[in-house]
């Protein structure tokens, strides 16, 4: 059953489809607006920080400004704190929705494994057959040999 | 009138004392402005007056004495100027306090006070500077602390970003192998290492569905450094152990060392991290990476032979009976089959603890429950198979197949399992469950083929011309052999210019195993045993015939003399003698009529030779021929026993025996 306002002439294959790369481009833009937001965030701190470092006259305004850093300086680390996660979350969304270098990536590991098996049974090939020419030269090593030819004598 | 002594003249004058008129309305009355009193005229004329000038002039004159009296007395007050200076301030603050006491009297009394001003007195330059020096002290020490604070966030972010680009960077890395999910438990977030492998072995019964096993989610760690962790339960791995019953030795996989460096108790991490370091180095990610990897890829192997083990059960469960597959016990852990007649095999699981910590089987058979992991009851106990009188404590004298042997049985059990996984993943069709009773048959096969190959080494190491040539066929019910028996050099001989060769060098003998049936072929008689053209074709027949294990030894030394008889009658034949041949026996016609016989006599049992020869000239009696090998000297003078001989002695004993031949024997 289509939703309602899912294009229609589109058919039930591209209805996911349009709704997953809306979904997608949507939350790019949401992590670019946070990205927006602590960079902001720490841009502004930082210019209060500098423009409340200015010394002023009355002293009586000395203290309020010091309340007045502080909260800024806890604010700029806070935006870098948050800075943080959201690269963690980059990387989080990397490692378990980047399907299509996931998918790349199992293809590659399959070819190499198969081409390490298709190796690995032709190493095998060769090592049985080199097995069994040294297991007839040493027969035949033995059996021309003077021990082998002393006990029968 | 004013006159100023040299000034300019200024005349005033007066208005007329006349009444005028103010205005005229519009009937015609006329208003004149109201009249004044004397005082008022008087100051009205008062105030005509000006009197700028003469201020003006008293000013200049008052600035002027002023000006010389400071210059008068200046010298005689600077020194009391600063002095003057604090006493105004102090009579600033006298005042000040007065008003202060004042007003906390007032207060003391509980009357009301209105305040009416508050004037802050002005500051002098240097308060207000020492205020500014105050207010930037501050403000450089607030911007200290601040900077002491950043500092310190700083390097808490450098050592998180740092933890996390570990994490992630080895998360990534082992992404590349294992299958990492997410998992969120509660509150917070976390992931696993998923090795559930979703191709299932469970036969043609698809409706059989394989539970996951709780071993196959590993979750993952983070130690305090960053570096990757895996939370493994202590005892949780196990591995597949195949032996015979009897059979001290094990095939079952210890752990190596660097997984068992980091094995874990519950609960704690696997990687160890650096106890001194606090910065990791790029080989030590790499070390953790490589070892996590491998603990990860023997949990993999655990499971895998888990799930082979399961399937073993269930087609030995199943199939027990149509497939001649004998199941003699079965517990959760524990499965064992006979192999043959005489063999038993135990498949088990085992933890793959170190050996100290293993309890191998007990050297009677009985299978030890401690040495399972679950102590649960079965449903079949082991049947112990008959023991030998000599050794009731030991079944076996010898063990049927030697450990290395044992283990690449399991190898190859763990392989043709794998293969049937990849062929049902890939194609989709399997083999029906037929997996255990093949490995079963090579198994018998195997054992088999090891007694045959025993007993061809021994009868050849007791042959002195027969030689055993192994040909490997890689297949696993399949084993073939060759006894070669090796002629001396072709003899060449003229006769009348042409050149008789005998093109013979060996005789082959193979012995073919499949399955448990022995087959022996070889080439037993000669048709034609020399080409006088030089280009013959020697068609001669080849037997073949099946045998059992007991009856081996004879036929094959039956089949070896057989072909040394031929041999002897090819090169006799080439020589020029008349001879004949037996089974085992060569007839030689000599001068007289007389009939010399070279017999083979082949005795598995004997020690030191199998193949002994004799020399017989028959009696010439009323009843046959009859003699016997068993028959001494001295019994029959007509039999010479002559032991073993090697082929160069009986072709040298052949060529005398021409010299008696004369019938044109060349030799």
């Amino acid at each position: 059953m289509n939703k309602a306002g899912a294009p229609s002439g589109g058919g039930a294959g591209s209805g996911p489809t349009a709704s997953a790369a809306a979904a997608a481009a949507q939350k790019q833009r949401a992590l670019l607006q946070r990205l927006d937001n602590d960079i902001s965030n720490i841009v502004d701190s930082f210019s209060v920080l500098v423009s409340v470092s200015r010394v002023n006259e009355p002293p009586v305004r000395n203290s309020q400004e010091a309340f007045l850093m502080e909260i800024r300086a806890s604010k700029l680390v806070q935006s870098a704190d948050s800075l943080l996660k959201l690269v963690s979350e980059l990387k989080q969304t990397a490692i378990f929705s980047g399907f299509a270098s996931l998918n790349e990536n199992v293809d590659h590991r399959i070819q190499a494994f198969d081409q390490e098996a298709e190796t690995s049974d032709k190493l095998l090939e060769r090592i049985g057959e080199e097995a069994a020419t040294s297991l007839k030269e040493l027969e035949s090593h033995y059996y021309s040999s003077v021990a082998r030819n002393f006990v029968h004598e | 009138m004013e006159v100023e002594r040299n000034k300019r003249m200024r005349i005033d004058v007066d208005k007329l004392p006349m009444k005028r008129l103010l205005a005229i309305d519009e009937i015609g009355n006329e208003q004149f402005p109201p009249e004044k009193s004397n005082e008022e005229q008087r100051l009205s004329a008062i105030h005509r007056i000006d009197f700028s000038l003469v201020v003006e002039k008293e000013k200049e004159k008052e600035k002027e004495e002023k000006d010389k009296e400071l210059s008068k007395s200046k010298d005689g007050q600077q020194q009391q100027q600063p002095w003057q200076g604090l006493m105004e301030n102090l009579r600033q603050a006298q005042h000040e306090l007065s008003v202060i006491l004042d007003l906390i009297s007032t207060v003391e009394a509980n009357d009301s006070v209105a305040v009416a001003l508050m004037q802050r007195p002005k500051p002098l330059p240097n308060e207000a500077l020492a205020d500014f020096a105050v207010s930037a002290a501050t403000k450089v020490q607030r911007l200290r602390h601040l900077g002491r604070y950043f500092k310190q966030c700083s390097k808490t972010m450098e050592q998180q970003v740092s933890k996390e680009a570990r994490f992630y960077g080895s998360l990534i890395r082992l992404q590349q192998n294992w299958k990492v999910k997410r998992q969120r438990m509660g509150i917070s977030e976390g992931f696993t290492f998923d090795l559930f492998d979703s191709r299932s072995l469970s036969g043609a019964d698809s409706s059989v569905l394989t539970r996951p096993s709780p071993m196959s989610t590993i979750i993952i760690d983070q130690d305090a450094f960053g570096m990757l962790a895996i939370q493994l339960p202590q005892k949780s791995c196990r591995t597949l152990c195949l032996k015979f019953l009897g059979d001290d030795s094990s095939t079952c996989r210890i752990k190596n060392n660097t997984s068992e460096k980091n094995a874990s108790s519950s609960g704690s991490d696997i990687a160890q991290p650096p106890s001194v370091k606090e910065i990791l180095s790029d080989e030590d990610v790499s070390g953790c990476i490589g070892t996590t990897h491998s603990i990860l890829r023997d949990i993999h192997r655990s499971l895998f032979e888990e799930k082979v083990f399961e399937m073993v059960n269930r087609e030995a469960f199943n199939n027990q009976s149509s497939q001649g597959i004998n199941v003699t016990g079965m517990r959760q852990d524990f499965l064992q089959l006979v192999i043959g007649q005489d063999s038993s095999l135990c498949l088990s699981l085992v933890l793959s603890e170190p050996e100290g910590e293993y309890k191998e089987n007990g050297k009677d058979g009985s299978y030890n429950e401690d040495s399972s992991e679950s102590g649960s009851s079965s449903a079949l106990a082991p049947i112990l198979l008959p023991t030998d009188d000599k050794n009731p404590t030991r079944s076996f004298s010898k063990p049927a197949l030697s450990s290395k042997l044992v283990l690449s049985l399991q190898i190859y059990l763990l392989s043709i399992f794998h293969q049937e996984t990849l062929s049902r993943a890939k194609e989709g069709h399997s083999s029906c469950g037929y997996l255990l009773a093949h490995f079963c048959m090579s198994v018998a096969h195997r054992v088999f083929s090891n007694k045959v190959l025993s007993i061809l080494e021994n009868l050849v190491s007791r042959v002195s011309y027969v030689e055993l040539v192994s040909h490997p066929t890689w297949h696993s019910r399949t084993s073939s052999w060759s006894l070669r028996l090796k002629v001396p050099e072709a003899s060449s001989v003229f006769d009348g210019g042409y050149q008789k060769q005998t093109k013979r060098s060996q005789f082959l003998t193979k012995v073919v195993i499949k399955d448990g049936q022995i087959s022996l072929r070889g080439q037993s008689s000669a048709t034609i045993v020399a080409s006088f053209t030089g280009d013959a074709t020697e068609p001669h027949s080849i037997n073949t015939y099946t045998c059992d294990l007991e009856d081996l030894p004879m036929l094959i030394l039956h089949q070896v003399a057989s072909q040394v008889i031929q041999w002897l009658h090819e090169e006799a034949l080439v020589v020029g003698m008349k001879t004949s041949r037996d089974l085992l026996c060569l007839n030689v016609d000599l001068e007289q009529g007389d009939t010399l016989s070279l017999m083979a006599r082949v005795d598995p049992d004997d020690a030191s030779a199998c193949i002994s020869w004799a020399l017989a000239i028959p009696a010439v009696t009323d009843d046959a021929v009859n003699f016997s090998f068993y028959q001494t000297d001295s019994d029959n003078p007509g039999l010479k026993f002559l032991g073993s001989l090697s082929l160069e002695s009986l072709y040298s004993a052949l060529m005398d025996l021409a010299n008696f031949c004369g019938n044109g024997a060349v030799c």
